[in-house]
């Protein structure tokens, strides 16, 4: 592999000053990174069976290249393990995707990150978390994962804040934001699946996305009891007029909850956006759309979403505990940026 | 110890690296194209710019052009006209 890398080479005395090095020149995300050796980049790529100047993805705004050696070193930068990078190169491919909108979302004040919803076997190969604390630390395929991508956001797209990327107030997801879907324990089609995914493949999820907004429902034993209350949470939040897209993120009791009332991810989906819906009236009181109230405003009712797939409903988080969460996502419409789905490839011979 | 080689993360220009267009030094006769992004006033506070720049700084014409929407780059038949007919071009939000 030795004389196959293009990338430029930088010399130092020692780890410290590698480390140091990649401060100076601002390729980090504020925490520090791995030195990208040689060897260490030379093995991410091995474990994906691409060659470095594989192109994975081509941000046309930018006129950026995205090629399988910028993606590996990044990733050890970000502290990957090998075999990670299958879903590392399928998320770089779903954010380089059109339906994805990379400029929107990577540059918009709105401030979204890329979360990555992992689904299949690759996600229990690695030991992704999708119980307690989901969306916290303490796993190092679910933080490196997502930190790669976002590693590779800004030092091979030159998403740098300030610059390119101009969220107001971003959030912490911007860092990391990768769970996996409890297929283990879900009575429902896994996500993937559900988007056209055969069964026994894995896949990665990716939605621009808001930070995750957690409710609480401790009273209810019904499934509309449970979703009235997220409903009302979500037809009320004022991010925008409401995003294209929303992860619903169904928690361990709520899962049983409205599993125990024979709903299946359909009837999830369409019992919300059956009651999100606000009156033209109350938006324009809010002063989320400009213009007097007329009479007509109080009985013309206008939906969250455009349609019941919209909801992307995920079983994750743990076991005890009566919270959900639900994830907006970014931008006034699908032809803004939209969740795409990637099947993780195994390209090794 | 022995020294370390790193690899450099970020990307090298493989043909011609993209720049900005030098800013002209004066607007005086310069066409201006005024991108708007659908957000709400942004067409007034676009307007309210071009006729500034006109009657302070000289500028010799303002054409406005319409972006699908707020969260999209502006299309290409807007590139490619502005490509054609202006010489700068302001693009706003409104919020």
């Amino acid at each position: 592999m030795t004389t196959t890398f293009a990338s430029k080479r930088h010399v130092v005395a020692d780890l410290a000053q590698a480390m140091d090095l990649c401060y100076e020149r601002g390729w980090t995300d504020g925490l520090p990174v791995v030195p990208p050796t040689e060897p260490a980049v030379g093995r991410m790529l091995d474990a994906v069976g691409l060659e470095p100047d594989a192109q994975l993805a081509f941000i046309t705004n930018r006129q950026v290249a995205v090629t399988a050696e910028k993606v590996a070193i990044n990733a050890v930068m970000a502290g990957c393990l090998p075999e990670y990078m299958p879903v590392v190169v399928a998320a770089v491919e779903a954010i380089a995707d059109p339906r994805w909108g990379y400029h929107g979302p990577a540059t918009s004040t709105g401030g979204a990150g890329p979360l990555l919803i992992v689904n299949g076997p690759i996600a229990r190969r690695l030991e992704m978390n999708c119980e307690d604390n989901l969306f916290g630390p303490g796993w190092r395929s679910n933080a490196t994962i997502g930190r790669a991508i976002r590693l590779v956001m800004r030092n091979v797209i030159g998403t740098l804040p300030g610059l390119l990327d101009r969220g107001t107030l971003g959030h912490p997801g911007k860092y990391t934001y990768v769970i996996a879907e409890n297929e283990a324990e879900s009575p429902w089609i896994p996500l993937h699946v559900q988007r056209g995914c055969q069964p026994g493949e894995s896949a990665v999820t990716v939605l621009a996305a808001e930070a995750p907004r957690q409710w609480y429902n401790q009273l209810s034993s019904t499934p509309e009891g449970v979703l009235r209350t997220v409903c009302d949470d979500m037809r009320h939040h004022n991010s925008t007029n409401g995003q294209p897209q929303y992860v619903l993120v169904l928690a361990g009791e709520h899962m049983r909850t409205i599993a125990n009332g024979g709903w299946s991810k359909a009837d999830i989906q369409k019992f919300v956006f059956e009651n999100t819906q606000n009156s033209v009236a109350h938006i324009k009181r809010m002063e989320r759309l400009a213009g007097a109230v007329t009479p007509q405003d109080e009985t013309t009712m206008r939906p969250l979403l455009a349609q019941a797939d919209d909801v992307l409903v995920v079983a994750a988080g743990g076991r005890a505990g009566a919270f959900s969460s639900y994830i907006p996502g970014w931008a006034g419409g699908r032809r803004s940026s939209q969740a795409v789905t990637k099947v993780i490839q195994d390209r090794r011979a | 110890m022995a020294p370390i080689e790193i690899l450099d993360p970020t990307v090298e220009p493989r043909h011609q690296p993209l720049t900005y267009v030098p800013r002209p030094d004066s607007l005086k006769g310069k066409r201006v194209g005024l991108v708007e992004n659908t957000k709400f006033n942004s067409d007034r506070l676009l307007h309210r710019i071009g006729e500034l720049l006109i009657n302070e700084y000289g500028a010799a014409e303002c054409k406005m052009w319409r972006k699908h929407n707020a969260s999209v780059p502006a299309h290409a038949e807007i590139i490619e006209e502005a490509k054609r007919s202006v010489d700068v071009i302001v693009a706003g939000i409104g919020d």
